[in-house]
């Protein structure tokens, strides 16, 4: 005799994709700034002094596979020896770390392109929870005045933007996530900078031959009508410039000044964008600038 | 296939243990899961406690266990809120379509499906995406997430799958822990 299959996991699978569809459509409704927004922030800050406990605790386990490296590094030597050169190194390095952080901050301090803009310096803590957005956790909210929408900068130049600001913690998009456009000029050749995934140029759009563009130079925020970010900010270098006859744009790539992979730091710029942008300062995770 | 129907729903103590493994899984995304990276792409904790809810409990609780873990990890991402909770519960589902198959086989296996029902996690996750306007979802970055995540959470199942057993039935509904995977 055939086994009939129970009709009831297959409603519970009903009712709950139903209820995902709902929540998918209240959210897209009230964006970052309502109940979802909100919900993601006390999430966030209850989670945030759990996730640097945890890293605090495992921090010491990566140091001690660190230390178990050098040790092996140094077997032949003998006993005294590795000891005092181990605790010269630690010292060396400590140094030299605290100097390189020393130097980022006072980079930071002193951001040549933003220099009537108050900043906010911000540590970076983690990478972001998904595969699929390439986003950074700084270990600075709403409570330090940072907002939704303001734009990230380090030393060398633009990082992205924030789109989501909790109480102690925020979350920034960067400049070469796919979902991220920015309006970027060279003189007075103006396109719009998509980002391809970590590590890849950003395609620059809109730029119609013959445009006076050449490799190597250095193009910056637009900061033009209902623009996302402050004009003159340096995003990254033109590392690939095709003209092709006939074609109606120019194919443009550039690589951002900025190494997103060992970030340590970071200013957050007080800026809003203008109001007149719908949506812009919503959180959503793409928009032009 | 799955478990009698009497066993399907949660007891209280079930549940408790669920939202700890939630929670702890939570944890370990934001701490270890984002600097465990190969190529870029860090397991997805949250995708392999949906799927391995289904592969111990069956269809129906790996619905509800994905729909649970999809929606704690929409907390903390920036795609559209409910996305994961509604391609996890799917996933969750589907994989629990063939707990019966799968848990009474040897660990191989066990690896190869949640390697699978992850690779499919990470499809559908995209697809729906990219179905509501996340188009960059979909794009030649999909194919490393996808192959990474499969073979990240297949090895991850092996450890996650008995949490997940210790969770979904507690000693008291004996026999149906007795099983090799």
């Amino acid at each position: 005799m055939a086994v009939r299959r129970p009709t009831r996991p297959r409603f519970v699978l009903l009712l709950l994709v139903l209820t995902a569809g709902t929540i998918i459509t209240l959210g897209y409704r009230t964006q970052a700034n309502g109940y979802v927004g909100k919900l993601k922030g006390y999430a966030s800050d209850v989670f945030s002094p759990v996730q640097s406990g945890v890293l605090d605790v495992f921090r010491p386990v990566g140091d001690f596979f660190r230390g178990a490296f050098d040790y092996g590094s140094l077997r032949k030597q003998n006993a005294a020896l590795k000891a005092q050169l181990g605790s010269a190194r630690r010292a060396g390095v400590a140094a030299a770390d605290q100097q390189r952080e020393l130097k980022a901050l006072t980079q930071l301090e002193n951001l040549p392109f933003a220099p009537s803009l108050h900043q906010i310096a911000a540590e970076v803590v983690d990478t972001g929870f998904g595969n699929y957005q390439l986003t950074l956790e700084l270990d600075r909210g709403t409570s330090a005045g940072v907002q939704v929408g303001m734009p990230v900068a380090s030393g060398e130049g633009l990082v992205g933007r924030v789109v989501q600001s909790n109480r102690s913690t925020s979350t920034v998009l960067l400049v070469t996530d796919p979902s991220s456009s920015i309006g970027v000029r060279d003189g007075s050749v103006i396109g719009v900078a998509s980002g391809q995934g970590l590590g890849q140029a950003l395609r620059v759009d809109y730029i119609f031959p013959p445009a006076k563009v050449k490799k190597r130079d250095v193009m910056v925020t637009s900061g033009l009508q209902a623009g996302l970010f402050p004009p003159g900010i340096p995003v990254g270098r033109i590392s690939r410039v095709s003209d092709h006859t006939g074609d109606l744009q120019e194919d443009v790539d550039i690589q951002p000044l900025v190494d997103m992979s060992s970030l340590e730091f970071v200013d957050v710029l007080v800026w809003e964008p203008p109001s007149t942008a719908p949506g812009a300062a919503a959180g959503t995770a793409s928009g032009s600038g | 296939m799955t478990a009698a129907v009497g066993e399907r729903r949660f007891n209280a103590v079930a549940r408790s243990r669920v939202l700890l493994v939630l929670f702890i899984a939570v944890v370990l995304q934001l701490t270890l899961g984002a600097g465990v990276r190969m190529f870029g792409v860090h397991p997805d904790l949250m995708l392999l406690v949906a799927v391995s809810g289904g592969l111990v409990g069956g269809d129906e609780r790996g619905a509800m266990v994905g729909f649970s873990a999809g929606l704690m990890a929409d907390l903390f991402l920036q795609a559209p809120f409910g996305l994961s909770a509604m391609s996890f519960t799917i996933i969750g589902f589907a994989a629990g379509m063939f707990s019966g198959t799968i848990l009474r086989a040897s660990w191989p296996l066990v690896l190869a499906g949640a390697a699978v029902a992850s690779a499919a996690g990470e499809i559908l996750y995209a697809l729906l995406g990219a179905g509501l306007g996340q188009s960059q979802m979909v794009s030649d970055r999909l194919s490393p997430i996808v192959g990474v995540v499969a073979i990240l959470n297949g090895i991850g199942a092996l450890l996650v799958v008995p949490v997940m057993r210790w969770a979904i039935f507690p000693k008291t509904d004996g026999g149906v822990r007795r099983r090799r995977w």
